[in-house]
């Protein structure tokens, strides 16, 4: 069964607006990297984080006291279905199925929570921070602000869960019972995560990402969220998503890749929006990218927006949505000339492109992938 | 196209079967030790030793012993790093296994709210006390909440891709419900389902910091009830067509037949006082099952022994039900969170095998507020054809699973 994107939404470092965004990233733009610390340590990270203004507008009851990453997910959520033409209402509250990938969750308030309890005690433990600790918070406040009362799941994962959330969605709207999912990935970034991707040796210090690079440099952490409308009727067409499976080491994760580009690939794809970050990913989509699909365009946004990890799956479906759409991919940051792929190293226009391949390699065993088309 | 083959799925329905299960809680290790609990209604909550508790108003949780896990799994490389959620996910899926070998799901749906969270407490422990570092790497690669279920897979040569919710306490019935909708619509054929948690000190001063955890004992739909106990464990069932089941010969075990879910949106820690939320998940398990209230034989209840929980739960089984025997078996194991509703659909499954009610221990009186018949305090035989397990969690989710007896 094929699913439709009728709606998208999108907040990143470089602002939010699929439009703003997208045309940053087709002149070359990048995110500003700041640094995170953390009162009990002296080590300082590199980051991307969403400006301030990017959530201008975005208000209500519920979010008073909720955290970043559901302050992203709601304003994400509420651009996606604005620009499906979209409005909840009573009578269509339960033909609407909300679905959110995060990786992480509220970890700020998670921190802070437990921070409390280190430092002085059980006794000093907030009863208001604790609901905001729990994964599923964000999608709770999203589906209470929009009046959603059917089904409302979170999928935790990592970078390849939200492509998950899409063959959820595709799972759910089997039933003819629904008309709309919403997906939204969504992510924030905190110093604990830093520190413990750079224990995993999987962080650089500082900007630049280099995509397939033959030395795993590292990734630069980045929050935001990205947001869908799926529906039976769209501009574009999720043609299939490939649940894909997981990997027991890294060395093993270009066999599931080769055989999710394997599926996805048996029909002509013009272009792939790949996961390279700048780890032991690059390596492993880089071999299978050139085996299965060596004609393919190739372009990662992860250079110019840094890894979201629980919003990555969804940016890169925006990404290849926009890039059929406009008939155009951005140009891959930060990448050396001489990679063994087709990459998209300046502005290229695709004017006959008709089909696209997400592929997502995540950092903790998991790898999925999808086919997106327009007519 | 799609559209035809999507109606023509709807139409006819695949029939759903349990055709295996495991399971590790505070009632025992495996289906045996588990029936052998619920039948004596034994009261497995013990004193919580895992961390200090000497702050929190509640001392005691259902508690899955380390020595008979870590013992169970020694062979197992690097077992000693491994989660305890691992463990547990791997003590159930043995069990799952032993009984179908040849059990090969297309997809794993688990449910769980805390993953690795201890691994979490015990980093940041370490970090902002300047403690030992060097585990680090270990509990970083463990806290994921996915690395239970891919642990658990990997030992079993099992490399389905797994979709891990994380939907508060209804996280468990969530699992299993999405996976039957799976397997009903014809998309796959074999899913396997379940649910883990393991007690983590950040969650048990959470629901205590919120009051909704109990000094006293656990006592669901209790008159006295002054709230739950958590709990821990982990189960697996598996679930096939009904009829390539039969068509190889596979021992089914019962079968799914229903499952609702809703969101109520009133609070994100309390469930929306009239109990709406509740009785949607269970009329609309109801509906998709094809089936009527008064065909249900037992409820298994989500009761916490809350006073918010107990109330609008009980408001909504008497206003859906007509005097069906509901228990609650958290009374006696404990709150295990994301794993409850696998654990329960377990044990719903165990009553329509066995025929028999699970009790509702610690029952004193009845709440003159709900007017429910409880199984009070001891199990009893009875005829159990159609059984529905329910679970309701933070952030306004509820969700409802009905199982029935297969006859032969």
């Amino acid at each position: 069964m094929s699913l439709a994107i009728a709606g998208m939404g999108w907040v990143t470092p470089l602002g939010n607006g699929v439009d703003s965004v997208w045309e940053r990233l087709l002149q070359g733009d990048e995110a500003s990297a700041t640094t995170i610390s953390e009162q009990f340590a002296d080590r300082v990270y590199s980051v991307f984080r969403v400006p301030e203004s990017a959530l201008k507008g975005i208000s209500h009851p519920r979010l008073r006291r909720a955290s970043a990453i559901s302050r992203f997910a709601t304003a994400a959520g509420l651009h996606a279905l604005e620009s499906a033409g979209l409005k909840l209402e009573s009578q269509n509250a339960e033909r609407i199925a909300l679905i959110f990938a995060i990786s992480n969750g509220g970890v700020t308030y998670t921190k802070r929570f437990y921070h409390e309890i280190v430092g002085t005690g059980a006794q000093a433990a907030s009863p208001l921070l604790f609901p905001e600790t729990v994964f599923n918070a964000p999608a709770s406040h999203l589906a209470a602000i929009l009046g959603v009362t059917g089904a409302t799941y979170t999928l935790v994962g990592d970078g390849a869960v939200g492509l998950a959330a899409i063959t959820m969605a595709e799972e759910l709207m089997a039933n003819e019972a629904l008309d709309y999912c919403l997906v939204v990935g969504t992510e924030e970034i905190d110093w604990l995560l830093c520190d413990a991707y750079r224990r995993w040796r999987l962080l650089r210090m500082a900007p630049p990402i280099e995509p397939f690079n033959k030395q795993n440099r590292g990734m630069i952490l980045s929050e935001g969220a990205g947001a869908i409308v799926l529906a039976r009727d769209g501009f574009a067409t999720i043609e299939r998503a490939h649940p894909g499976g997981h990997f027991r080491r890294r060395a093993e994760a270009e066999k599931i890749l080769k055989r999710i580009l394997c599926d996805l690939g048996q029909m002509e794809v013009d272009f792939v929006i790949s996961s390279a970050n700048g780890t032991f990913v690059d390596q492993a989509e880089s071999q299978a990218l050139q085996e299965i699909v060596p004609n393919a365009l190739v372009y990662t946004v992860k250079p110019a927006l840094g890894e979201s990890v629980g919003a990555a799956g969804l940016w890169q479906i925006i990404l290849a949505a926009q890039a059929l759409h406009s008939e155009e991919v951005p140009p891959v940051l930060h990448v050396d000339r001489s990679v063994r792929l087709r990459l998209s190293f300046s502005r290229t226009p695709i004017p006959s492109a008709r089909r696209a391949i997400v592929l997502s390699c995540g950092l903790n065993q998991q790898a999925a992938g999808l086919r997106l088309a327009i007519q | 196209m799609a559209q035809a083959d999507r109606r023509e799925r709807a139409n006819n329905p695949a029939r759903v079967a349990v055709t295996a299960a495991g399971v590790v809680s505070p009632l025992g290790f495996g289906l045996a030790e588990t029936l052998e609990s619920l039948r004596s209604a034994r009261d497995c909550v013990t004193p919580v030793m895992r961390f200090s508790v000497t702050q929190c108003r509640s001392k005691t949780a259902g508690q899955v012993s380390d020595l008979r896990l870590l013992a169970s799994h020694a062979q197992i490389p690097r077992s000693g790093r491994l989660h305890r959620a691992s463990h547990m996910m791997i003590q159930a899926l043995q069990e799952l296994v032993t009984q179908q070998p040849e059990f090969e799901p297309e997809l794993t749906v688990v449910g769980t709210t805390s993953g690795g969270m201890s691994y979490g407490e015990r980093y940041y422990r370490s970090l902002s006390g300047a403690g030992d570092m060097r585990h680090a790497p270990t509990w970083i690669a463990n806290y994921p909440a996915q690395k239970p279920v891919i642990d658990a897979q990997t030992v079993f040569g099992i490399s389905a891709p797994c979709h891990v919710i994380a939907n508060a306490c209804a996280s468990g019935t969530n699992a299993v419900g999405h996976a039957f909708e799976c397997v009903r619509s014809g998309r796959y054929q074999r899913v396997l389902a379940g649910g883990y948690d393991a007690l983590a000190e950040m969650v048990f001063v959470g629901f205590d910091s919120l009051q909704a955890s109990t000094p006293e004992k656990c006592r669901p739909f209790d008159r006295h009830r002054s709230g739950m106990v958590l709990g821990e464990g982990a189960a697996v069932l598996a679930l096939e067509n009904l009829d390539l089941a039969r068509e190889r010969g596979a021992l089914v075990l019962a079968e799914v037949i229903g499952y609702g879910i809703s969101t109520d949106n009133f609070h994100i820690t309390q469930p929306e006082p009239s109990g709406i939320g509740a009785r949607q998940a269970m009329e609309r398990a109801l509906e998709s099952a094809h089936i009527s209230a008064a065909t249900v034989d037992y409820i298994n209840a989500h009761g916490t022994a809350t006073i918010f929980n107990d109330a609008t739960e009980g408001k909504a089984i008497s206003a859906l039900f007509n005097g069906v025997p509901v228990s609650s078996t958290k009374s006696m194991m404990g709150h295990s969170l994301g794993a409850a509703g696998a654990i329960e659909a377990v044990v719903c499954l165990l009553a329509l095998q066995h025929q028999f009610l699970p009790a509702n221990i610690n029952f004193t009186a009845p709440d003159d507020e709900v007017d429910l018949n409880i199984v009070a305090n001891e199990a009893r035989p009875a005829a159990v054809s159609m059984a529905l397990s329910n679970s309701f969690g933070f952030g306004g989710t509820n969700a409802s699973l009905l199982m029935r007896k297969l006859e032969a």
